[in-house]
C-alpha cells in the first residue's frame, strides 16, 4: 500500500507546555487508524495538525513537517486540503433548523466555485451517500431532531459527498449509546477509505482499528496492531490503573479491562471479613446504654434502685 | 417548481404590486390610472407628474432598497454569528451614526442637509471600525456581540452628553432624525443605497456556501476549506457599509434586520441563499407599507417610520413566536 500521509518530527509547544513532541509515523492508503491515549495526551491536537486547520502548521510554535502524497501540507490551500480530508467533529449542533439536505450540501463546498448552484449530479451524490449510511429517508428531516448516532451518520455521509481520501473523526462515539457506538464504527470500517480517528474506548478501538497510535503527554508511545499496543504493562503505566488483556471469544479482538488498586484490596479484604448475611439481623439497642448512663449519673435513682432491691 | 420557488415568486410579485400601489398613497390624490399614464410619460397634470416622479417614486424606491438592505444585513449577521438575535443595530452602527449626526448638528448648523447624512455615515463607520478591531482581537463570537453592545452604549452615552449641553433646537433635530423618516429622501439616495445593496447581494451569492458552512460551527466550516475569520470580517464590513448608508439617509429604522430574517426562516428556510432572497423581498414589502402608514395615517403630519417599524415589528414578532410555539 502506498504512503498517503507522512508525519515527520512534529512538535508543538504552547508556553513551555508540550502539546506534541517529535511525532513520526506514516499512514498508508486504506488503513483504519485509531489514536488513543489519556485526556490531554494530544490526540485532538494531532488531528488538527493533520488537517492544517486554520493554517495551524504555520504557527511559530510548531516544528516538523506533514506530507500529503509526498507534498508538504502547508503548500496546499485550505480548499485543496478540504478536498483530501473530511472531518467529523464530536458535536455539531446548529441553533437554526437545518435540514439533513442542508448539512449534506455543505460537503459539496470544497468542489464548488463561487456563485455555483446545485445541479442534478450533486443531488444524486447526496442521495447515494445517505443510502450508504442507511438514512435515505432522512433528507428533509431536521438535523437537530436526529439522534446522536444518526447525526454522526449524516456527517459521515457529508464526508462521502466531500469525496475526500482521508476521513478524520474526533471521538466519533462520544455521546452515543453502545448500540450506536458499534453502528457508527462498523459503518466507518465498511467505507473502504483511509480513516484516522481518536477513540477513548480502547476496546472499541481494538475491535474496529487495524492500527493504533498510543499517545501520552504529547509523545507517540507506541504504534502498531491492537494486540501489540494494548499490553497490560504499557497501559498500566500510562493510565495508572491495573490492566488485564484478553481475547474476546466472539470477535477475536484484543480486549482490556482496568481496575483500581483499591478495588483489588477491597476484594481481598472482603474475604477476611464476616459475610453480610452472617451478621445478626437486629439493630443495636442503644436504650439500655442511655438508661445505664442516667442511672450512673443520678444517685437518687441509684438509691431508689437500692431501695427496691 | 417546489414550494420555496412558489413562495419567492409570489413575494416578488407582491414587491412590484406593493411598490406601484404605494405610489398612489399620500396627501395628493393619485389614482392607479393617473399613475400608469404618468409612468409611460403621458402625464396630464404637471403637479401630478412632479409629485409622482420627484416625491413618491424616490420615496417608494428608497423604502424598497432600505427594507431590502436592513433585512439582508440582519440575515447575514445572524448566519455568520449563528445568533438569531444579531442585528445591524447591535454592532453600534446606529449609535455611531447618532453621534456623527449630533456632532454635525451642533457644529455645522448652517449646512445641515449635506452634513448630517455624511456625518452620520462617518459616525457609523467609526463604530464599525471599533467593533471590527475588537473582532480581530477577540476570536469568540459571543464576545464580539457583547463588544458591539458595549460600543453601542458607549457611543450613545457620548451622544447624550453632547445633546444634554447642546442647543435645544439642534437636540430636537437629532432626536427626530434618530426616529427615522423617508420624507427628505431623493433619487440620488436610492442610487447610492442600491449600489451598495447590489455589492452585498453579489458578495452573498458568491459566498453563500461558505456562509452556510458556518451554521454548523467554525471548526466544521474550517474543515470544509473556509477561512472563517476573513469571511466573517468581510461580511461584517459589507453589513456595516449597507446599514450605515441606509441610516445616514433614513435615520434610525429599528427591528427590520432582526425581525424579517426570523419570518423568512419560518416561511422559506435557513440556508443563506433562501434567507437572503426571502429577507430582501419581505423586507422591501414591509418597509414600503410601513412608509405608507407613516405618511398617510395622520392628516397633516407624518409619523416617524422608526416608531412604526418597532411597534409593528415587535407585535408581529410576538405573533410569529406564539404561532410557532402552538405549531410545535
Amino acid at each position: 500500500m502506498s504512503i498517503l500521509l507522512n508525519i515527520h518530527d512534529l512538535s508543538w509547544k504552547v508556553q513551555q507546555k508540550t502539546i506534541l513532541q517529535r511525532i513520526n509515523f506514516n499512514i498508508r492508503k486504506g488503513e483504519v487508524i485509531g489514536i488513543i491515549g489519556p485526556n490531554g495526551a494530544g490526540k485532538t491536537s494531532l488531528l488538527r495538525c493533520l488537517t492544517n486547520q486554520a493554517n495551524i502548521l504555520a504557527n511559530a510554535n510548531i516544528s516538523g513537517r506533514v506530507y500529503l502524497k509526498n507534498t508538504l501540507l502547508t503548500t496546499f490551500s485550505a480548499k485543496e486540503i478540504a478536498q483530501h480530508f473530511a472531518l467529523v467533529m464530536q458535536k455539531n449542533d446548529s441553533i437554526f433548523a437545518l435540514s439533513v439536505e442542508d448539512v449534506m450540501k455543505m460537503g459539496l463546498l470544497p468542489h464548488k466555485s463561487l456563485f455555483s448552484l446545485d445541479n442534478h449530479h450533486d443531488k444524486t451524490q447526496i442521495t447515494l451517500a445517505l443510502s450508504k449510511v442507511g438514512l435515505s429517508d432522512a433528507l428533509h428531516t431536521h438535523f437537530n431532531q436526529l439522534s446522536g448516532g444518526e447525526q454522526q451518520r449524516v456527517l459521515i455521509a457529508r464526508a462521502l459527498v466531500q469525496a475526500s481520501q482521508i476521513l478524520i473523526l474526533d471521538e466519533p462515539t462520544n455521546h452515543l449509546d453502545v448500540y450506536y457506538q458499534h453502528q457508527v464504527l462498523q459503518l466507518v470500517n465498511k467505507l473502504n477509505i483511509t480513516v484516522i480517528m481518536t477513540v477513548h474506548d480502547l476496546n472499541l478501538a481494538s475491535l474496529y482499528c487495524q492500527r493504533l497510535l498510543l499517545l501520552n503527554k504529547g509523545e507517540l508511545v507506541c504504534d502498531g496492531s491492537p494486540q501489540s499496543v494494548l499490553t497490560p504493562e504499557r497501559l498500566s503505566h500510562i493510565f495508572g490503573l491495573h490492566c488485564q488483556q484478553s481475547i474476546d471469544d466472539i470477535t477475536g479482538a484484543t480486549q482490556v479491562s482496568f481496575y483500581l488498586e483499591e478495588n483489588n484490596r477491597y476484594k481481598n479484604s472482603l474475604s477476611t471479613k464476616v459475610k453480610a448475611d452472617t451478621l445478626p439481623n437486629t439493630l443495636p439497642n442503644i436504650v439500655p446504654d442511655i438508661e445505664a448512663d442516667i442511672v450512673a449519673k443520678n444517685p437518687t435513682t441509684n438509691k431508689r434502685r437500692d431501695f427496691n432491691e | 417548481m417546489n414550494k420555496v420557488s412558489h413562495i419567492l415568486f409570489l413575494l416578488a410579485a407582491l414587491v412590484i404590486v406593493s411598490a406601484i400601489a404605494a405610489i398612489t398613497f399620500g396627501p395628493a390624490d393619485i389614482t392607479v390610472k393617473q399613475l400608469m399614464t404618468c409612468l409611460i410619460g403621458h402625464c396630464q397634470s404637471q403637479v401630478t407628474d412632479v409629485v409622482i416622479w420627484q416625491v413618491r417614486i424616490p420615496r417608494v424606491l428608497v423604502a424598497l432598497v432600505a427594507g431590502m438592505g436592513l433585512a439582508i444585513a440582519g440575515a447575514i449577521l445572524q448566519n455568520i454569528t449563528r445568533n438569531p438575535l444579531a442585528d445591524p443595530y447591535l454592532f453600534g452602527i446606529v449609535s455611531g451614526a447618532g453621534l456623527g449626526a449630533t456632532i454635525a448638528n451642533i457644529s455645522l448648523a448652517d449646512n445641515i442637509t449635506v452634513a448630517l447624512p455624511l456625518a452620520a455615515f462617518l459616525g457609523a463607520l467609526f463604530s464599525v471600525i471599533i467593533v471590527v478591531f475588537i473582532a480581530k482581537v477577540l476570536k469568540s463570537m459571543e464576545q464580539l456581540l457583547l463588544a458591539g453592545v458595549a460600543v453601542s452604549f458607549m457611543l450613545a452615552s457620548i451622544t447624550q452628553f453632547i445633546l444634554y449641553f447642546g442647543e435645544p433646537f439642534a437636540t430636537n433635530r437629532v432626536i427626530f432624525w434618530l426616529m427615522g423618516s423617508l420624507a427628505r429622501v431623493e433619487m440620488s439616495n436610492f442610487y447610492v443605497i442600491a449600489s451598495i445593496l447590489f455589492i452585498a447581494i453579489v458578495a452573498v451569492f458568491a459566498l453563500h456556501r461558505q456562509i452556510d458552512a458556518l451554521l454548523l460551527g467554525d471548526e466544521s466550516a474550517a474543515s470544509l476549506g473556509v477561512n472563517v475569520d476573513k469571511l466573517r470580517l468581510l461580511m461584517l464590513g459589507i453589513c456595516a457599509a449597507l446599514t450605515a448608508t441606509i441610516v445616514a439617509y433614513c435615520g434610525g429604522i429599528g427591528f427590520v434586520g432582526l425581525m424579517i430574517p426570523h419570518i423568512v426562516r419560518q416561511l422559506i428556510g435557513v440556508t443563506t441563499l433562501k434567507l437572503i432572497i426571502g429577507s430582501a423581498l419581505i423586507g422591501a414589502i414591509f418597509l414600503i407599507w410601513v412608509d405608507v402608514i407613516a405618511r398617510s395615517s395622520l392628516p397633516h403630519a407624518e409619523i416617524p417610520i422608526g416608531i412604526i417599524t418597532s411597534a409593528l415589528g415587535s407585535l408581529f414578532f410576538l405573533f410569529i413566536m406564539y404561532r410557532s410555539r402552538v405549531m410545535h
